[in-house]
């Protein structure tokens, strides 16, 4: 059994008398009576000592019970500064007057007539000046009666006193008559304690490991930029390269770039933030208008109708980050491209706990000399397999800029088939303005879907406006759900 | 997106299968199932197939799709003898007009809901909400041919549908429904597009409302079929996709002569592809045969011509064929999306880090190592957040986008540190000391940057801690800077340093003035700092940027 120097300190206290109230046994350790309770009750917990609590109780006067000590209660007092009679308006000139009329009338002593006040003759101390009496003695009376009265009136207030009475037990002295080592426990070690080998020979305090630490929060990455993180490493080791771009971009690149009709419901200001801003178009631009109007050298019909330069010069805040991807490829048109992008994208949304009018997306595009359809199934099962979905399928989809367009879909445990991300392959009207010769595999997908399905969130809000807690309290590793 | 109501019997009727072969493969031809109900299920169907919003458009796709008809659907055309005239007068409102007469129609309740849900579905895909295409359908027996097409003045009155009483078109853009719903797409002209018969009586008031004249019931047996638009192609997609249907129901469709043209035709369009485009694209090898054997499945007429191309007859109803690789698509879902064997490319190819995001993550084990958490706050903010709650004036190239949806989100951030501070204001019932960091996008005049901020809250926070947070940062990211005093009203003066660097102000440090402080409801002092990474060596100018 280890104990403790102070519990030691204790038990030889205990040696002499064998059972002592605990603020003797302060007196004698030279600590506090708090401490000694607190060594007594560990070494109770060991068997070493038995600690017995009483609680007692006694009355003693209050600062006004005290100012009456000497002449006795208020009532009393001015009962006695007059004769038989006297008028109240004289009465009431005398300093206790307030508080003595009261009471002498509700005792009985006095009647008052015509102004008059006059002694009832029934005059004799009743037990609350009896007990008053004796507290006036002693200072601190046990209990009795009468005294209840005294505190009702404030005058003496209820003292709890407890009291601990430690014994030492047949155990404790035996472990006593051992012998104890008193020497001092030593917590931090010195420097010149460990120099000196005078380590060995310590007694170092013992830490009582079921105790709770104190509880640290490190600095650390937010949960959602761990999966971000977590998904470029994946496309690096896939051996894709890195794209960023500016929030802003011109309908031109954001829109008419991507073969997105200028009617496209997309385009219109409930769907999307524009900007009072104007982006002169790139050289060059007439091939995207006739790729718009009738499909340029291909074999598409376009969209018909006439294209807009005014609208393709608008500015909005990019609604996907497919407007980088074709500028990449745009200024990359040699083979092979394999490019990604991680960043925020914007929707004109009202923000809800499922809906927030800007998050993040992530867009991967594989542009090479005969890569095709399968090779685009391939990339997305590897993908999705590397975020930790083993379970994949594909439906067709439809994308204004893809063709063949798919939408994939993961097994989620619990939740069952979730539609996650877009993917397609670049329609000619895309690419061959830009000169771009071979197929483009592109795919996209929101990552605070992923990051809310992963975090187990119920509100994507959290992940922008964090709760502190939140953060703090989310494993930096193994919170794959 | 449109979502379209199957009924299970007329659907099964058509579709020549039953209802659980549907349910089971309609999603394959691309469709989400949104409700399965007792007697119905209602499917969402892509914006560029309209021909998938009806009943009658989806069993003759399915019939196709589970082998039962294959093939491009015929459907006979004979001339109506109607004429129908256009005025010149037209041009410059509302000036194409598409037309036919549809015979021998069978319209219960349920097909009448049905073709008023397809007549929606297309104003809203085709249509583009009546702008681009308004499609009105009229009992042809309450009237008398020839029609005309005219520009009328808007005084003009007539009963409009739903109303007992004759109204002007003026007021029924202001009383209607209908007339308050679309005003805008007309209010600005002249003249309003009206149509009429022989007997001058009124069809419609196009793209607004109908007359009740030409309402259609359960007893109506022939059908006059008016779309009227600014885009001739979207214009004749409606009336094929709406005659197409009808006719799979056992409509006879007539045509219309229309400023002397007969239309419909109905008619395919002819494109001829080559096999080894389409074996390229889907990584199939695929003989001509193989190819025109899965697109009749689709319901394309499809030969091979010689073998390395395939004669394709485009139906009228499918609009969403532009380019031959649509045409492809279909041979994909055909061949069925789930057969094709994934695989990986073999070229070799090289990751490489953006040094933005690099930069970006150098600041986060920086910041990490100090004990700072890091925050993502939204780069959509407000002027009294950014600016009023700093004593800050705003940054004169803030971007304000022109139709915010709340007040909370009006301008594009330009500064991180308001945003901590926001935070700190969020999470004022937590357990303090909080260091907060974040690294991310601002944006002034159009251009993207980035920036680090953080913020410490704590009773002992001060301009040292600031001083050598900033400090670290800086070593860290190798910048040479010097400190002088600032004038930043975000902060106390005597409390405050700007980070120069080449003469530049790049950041910014020190504490937080108490006023500021008090505007985020905030009761202890707070240590901040904020840098602008463009000043990190190696740091890239941003593609894309003018």
């Amino acid at each position: 059994m280890e104990l403790t120097l102070n519990e030691k300190r204790l038990l030889v206290a205990l040696e002499a008398t064998g059972s002592v109230d605990a603020a003797v046994l302060a007196e004698k350790m030279d600590a506090r009576r708090e401490a000694v309770v607190q060594y007594a009750n560990l070494a109770g917990e060991r068997g070493l000592v038995d600690v017995d609590k009483h609680v007692s109780r006694r009355y003693v006067p209050t600062e006004e019970g005290r100012a009456y000590m000497e002449k006795g209660l208020p009532e009393r007092q001015v009962l006695e500064s007059f004769e038989e009679t006297i008028p109240m308006r004289d009465l009431q000139r005398h300093p206790l007057a307030k508080i003595a009329i009261g009471w002498m009338r509700k005792k009985g002593w006095i009647a008052i007539r015509d102004g008059v006040v006059e002694k009832t003759g029934r005059t004799a101390p009743g037990p609350d000046e009896a007990a008053f009496a004796r507290l006036s003695e002693s200072g601190a009376i046990e209990d009795g009666v009468g005294v209840g009265d005294l505190v009702k009136r404030g005058l003496a207030i209820e003292e709890e006193t407890v009291a601990y009475t430690v014994s030492i037990t047949p155990r404790g002295r035996e472990l006593l008559s051992g012998g104890l080592d008193l020497r001092e426990e030593v917590e931090t070690l010195t420097r010149e304690q460990i120099l000196s080998g005078e380590w060995k020979d310590l007694p170092l305090r013992r830490y009582d490991v079921t105790k709770l630490p104190r509880r640290a929060y490190p600095g650390k990455t937010h949960p959602y930029q761990r999966i971000i993180d977590e998904m470029r490493r994946t496309l690096f080791d896939m051996g894709f390269e890195e794209m960023a771009g500016g929030i802003v971009q011109s309908s031109f690149w954001n829109f008419d770039a991507l073969f997105q009709p200028q009617d496209h419901p997309a385009r219109e200001m409930q769907d999307t933030f524009f900007l009072g801003e104007r982006w002169p178009l790139p050289a060059g631009y007439e091939r995207v208008r006739d790729m718009h109007e009738h499909g340029g050298e291909t074999s598409s019909t376009g969209w018909g109708g006439t294209w807009s330069a005014a609208k393709a010069e608008q500015c909005v805040l990019r609604t996907h980050t497919t407007s980088l991807s074709i500028q990449h490829l745009a200024s990359h048109p040699t083979p092979p491209v394999k490019a990604f992008c991680i960043g925020r994208v914007y929707r004109r949304e009202a923000v809800d706990p499922t809906h927030l009018a800007e998050f993040e997306q992530l867009e991967g595009i594989v542009m090479d000399e005969g890569v095709n359809f399968r090779h685009l199934l391939g990339f997305l099962k590897e993908f999705y397999a590397k975020m930790g979905f083993e379970k994949v399928r594909f439906r067709p989809g439809y994308f204004p800029y893809t063709e063949p367009s798919v939408e994939p879909e993961v097994y989620v445990d619990g939740l069952g088939w979730v539609e996650l991300g877009g993917a397609g392959i670049f329609r000619e009207e895309v690419t061959a303005p830009f000169g771009i010769e071979h197929k483009v595999l592109a795919w996209g997908l929101g990552i605070s879907r992923v990051a809310m399905l992963r975090l187990g969130l119920r509100d994507l809000r959290q992940l922008y406006r964090s709760d502190v807690e939140w953060v703090r309290e989310t494993p930096t590793y193994g919170g794959r759900r | 997106m449109a979502i379209i109501t199957l009924p299970y019997r007329y659907l099964e009727r058509l579709a020549g299968t039953d209802r659980q072969t549907i349910i089971d493969r309609v999603p394959m031809i691309g469709a989400d199932i949104e409700r399965i109900e007792e007697d119905h299920v209602d499917v969402e169907f892509f914006p560029d197939r309209p021909d998938l919003y009806s009943p009658e458009g989806v069993a003759r796709a399915m019939r196709g799709f589970l082998g039962i008809e294959e093939g491009l659907p015929a459907y006979t055309v004979r001339p109506s003898g109607i004429t129908f005239s256009v005025d010149p007068g037209l041009a410059g409102i509302r000036p194409y007009l598409g037309s036919a007469v549809i015979r021998n129609v069978n319209l219960d309740e349920e097909a009448i809901e049905s073709l008023m849900a397809l007549q929606e579905a297309l104003h809203w895909a085709v249509g583009r909400g009546r702008g681009k295409v308004a499609i009105g359908v009229h009992d042809l027996d309450a009237i008398t041919p020839p029609f005309r097409y005219i520009a009328s003045p808007r005084s003009r009155s007539f009963v409009p549908l739903d109303f007992e009483r004759e109204m002007t078109m003026e007021e029924m853009l202001a009383d209607h429904p209908k007339g308050r719903d679309y005003a805008h797409l007309v209010e600005k002209f002249d003249r309003f597009p009206l149509i009429v018969d022989a007997d001058d009586r009124v069809l419609s008031f196009p793209p607004i409302i109908n007359g009740e004249l030409t309402r259609v019931t359960s007893a109506t047996k022939n059908i006059l079929l008016d779309c009227t638009g600014t885009d001739q192609k979207a214009v004749m997609t409606a009336v094929n996709i709406i005659c197409t249907a009808l006719a799979e129901a056992g409509a006879t469709i007539e045509s219309v002569t229309v400023k002397g043209e007969e239309m419909p035709t109905l008619a395919p369009a002819e494109r001829v592809v080559s096999v080894a485009e389409c074996s390229s694209l889907l990584g199939l090898s695929l003989t001509g045969e193989e190819i025109s054997r899965l697109l009749r499945r689709m319901r394309f007429g499809a030969e091979p011509d010689g073998d390395s191309r395939v004669r394709v007859l485009v139906p009228c109803y499918r609009s969403d064929i532009l380019h031959d690789w649509d045409v492809f698509e279909d041979v994909a879902i055909a061949y069925g999306i789930e057969n094709f064997d994934a695989v990986l490319p073999e070229t070799s190819t090289v990751a490489q880090e953006h040094p933005i995001p690099a930069i970006a993550g150098a600041v986060r084990s920086v910041m990490i190592g100090l004990g700072y958490l890091e925050m993502m706050p939204f780069t959509l903010s407000n002027e009294r957040v950014l600016y009023a709650n700093m004593q800050r004036e705003p940054a004169p190239g803030t971007l304000r986008v022109l139709h915010p949806i709340s007040e909370e989100q009006t301008v594009v951030r330009t500064d991180l540190l308001p945003l901590l501070m926001e935070m700190l204001q969020a999470n004022k019932h937590r357990e303090l000391p909080q260091r907060l960091f974040a690294v991310g996008d601002v944006v002034e005049d159009c251009v993207t940057s980035q920036q680090a901020a953080a913020v410490s809250i704590h009773p002992a926070a001060d301009f040292s801690e600031a001083y050598a947070a900033a400090d670290v940062l800086c070593r860290e990211l190798s910048l040479s800077y010097t400190v002088t005093e600032s004038a930043d009203p975000a902060f106390l003066d005597g409390r405050r340093g700007d980070i120069v660097v080449d003469g530049r102000i790049v950041g910014v440090f020190g504490e937080i003035h108490p006023a500021v402080l008090g505007a985020f409801d905030l009761e202890h002092p707070v240590a901040a700092l904020a840098l602008d990474l463009t000043a990190v060596p190696g740091y890239p100018a941003l593609p894309g940027t003018p």
